[in-house]
């Protein structure tokens, strides 16, 4: 039995706080990632770091990724085209740990989210579906 | 002739990386981590265990592949393979040594079993392929076993079914039952388990549905085969679908497998820390 695919993508659709990275943002973020994998060099994070609307000049992304990256707002990125796993590169030239960058998505400080993944991370419950509210 | 003895599990956490090379592991935050990798560690140092080839299944994270080029599964051929440079610097590990003939032997199985493989040559390898390593042999001069890396597109969607997996740890498993050489090859599933790294509802964790994944693997894996992605993305958190390639491991064990080994920790970094070592039961 075959999945229709228009199907398989309006299900990721019903998922709480969740950016599924289908292609459709993969071809949004296309740039914006690319940007980002660019950071994987040293002499980029540099450069990078030196002056960041500078380099960023190089690259075409929207005026839009551009804002949200310089303000380091990854809900924003992720909405528009970011993968986590790109953006990672910026957060670690950043000298930012993966909880730490993840936390500030989640509207709680750093500490707050330290603590709830040490008392065991987020409940599944009432975040699997907003359809049906569980 | 080679021999699929065993499969392992494990998690891939980078946290887990650093903290081996910075020299943490004893600081009470990792020491209930690397306490359940204790057992295997002991269990694979003997020589009766210790693999000569681990097939290591994992993901690239946009190190080696980027948006220009997503294979599905992707097996790695060259002699050897470079730990990448993540955005920290490479991380302080030993060049991953390959069995090529081995790796273009299972590449060509493969293909001619109708696993349409993307070959590659020139690729450097991170944490997901190099943190299971760490974990299993600590920080040596160079590492103690070849490695044959398999490598899961689990970024962009559509990936690959769970079902798909299992059937490709099948086909492995074909493929190395056709080598000639007398090899001890142990196969690695590795990711997961319960995390989301992105969004508001970043940090979710689901030990109970982990746990019920830990115990099909032996009691019923059919169920595993045909979990949809909406599940593991629900349940399981947006990364969580990382464990789809540990179906690539059991797919490749055959017949009744028997669990040696389980650890389960909550949190390493973001994420729910999972292991289980498989055997065939015979």
């Amino acid at each position: 039995m075959t999945t229709d695919i228009h199907d398989y993508l309006a299900e990721f659709e019903d998922i709480p706080g969740t950016r599924v990275y289908t292609t459709k943002r993969a071809r949004q973020g296309y740039w914006l990632n690319q940007f980002a994998m660019s950071l994987m060099k040293a002499e980029n994070r540099k450069r990078w770091l030196a002056d960041e609307e500078a380099y960023i000049a190089d690259w075409p992304v929207t005026s839009e990724q551009k804002e949200a990256l310089l303000a380091r707002d990854y809900n924003r990125m992720l909405d528009l085209g970011g993968n986590i796993y790109y953006l990672a590169k910026i957060f670690s030239t950043d000298g930012k740990s993966f909880v730490e960058a993840v936390s500030t998505m989640t509207g709680m400080s750093v500490d707050e989210y330290k603590a709830m993944m040490q008392a065991g991370g987020r409940s599944p419950d009432g975040v699997r579906s907003i359809r049906e509210g569980r | 002739m080679a021999r699929l003895t065993a499969g392992i599990a494990t998690s891939h956490i980078p946290l887990l990386g650093v903290a081996i090379d910075q020299g943490k592991t004893e600081e009470d935050y990792f020491k209930p981590i690397f306490a359940g990798y204790e057992w295997t560690k002991d269990w694979i140092a003997r020589p009766e265990n210790r693999p000569d080839v681990v097939i290591l299944v994992y993901n690239d994270h946009a190190s080696a592949f980027d948006m220009n080029l997503i294979p599905t599964f992707a097996i790695g051929c060259a002699d050897s393979f470079q730990p990448a440079d993540e955005g920290w610097g490479p991380r302080p590990v030993p060049v991953v040594e390959n069995d090529a003939d081995f790796a273009w032997h299972i590449a060509q199985s493969c293909i001619l079993d109708e696993f349409d493989m993307t070959i590659i040559n020139k690729m450097d390898v991170d944490h997901g392929l190099t943190v299971p390593l760490s974990v299993m042999f600590g920080q040596p001069e160079a590492w103690p076993v070849k490695v044959v890396p398999v490598a899961v597109n689990v970024v962009t969607y559509p990936v690959p079914s769970g079902n798909r997996c299992w059937k490709l740890g099948e086909a492995i498993a074909r493929a190395v039952a056709r080598y000639p050489e007398d090899l001890n090859v142990q196969i690695w599933g590795t990711g997961g388990m319960s995390h989301q790294l992105q969004g508001p509802r970043a940090g979710l964790i689901n030990r109970e549905w982990d746990t019920r994944f830990l115990d099909d693997l032996t009691a019923d894996p059919e169920r595993l085969r045909h979990i949809e992605h909406i599940e593991y993305l629900r349940e399981t958190g947006s990364e969580g679908i990382e464990m789809v390639m540990w179906l690539i491991m059991r797919g490749a064990l055959q017949g009744r497998v028997r669990e040696l080994h389980r650890h389960y920790h909550v949190p390493g970094s973001n994420t729910a820390v999972g292991h289980i070592v498989l055997e065939n039961d015979q």
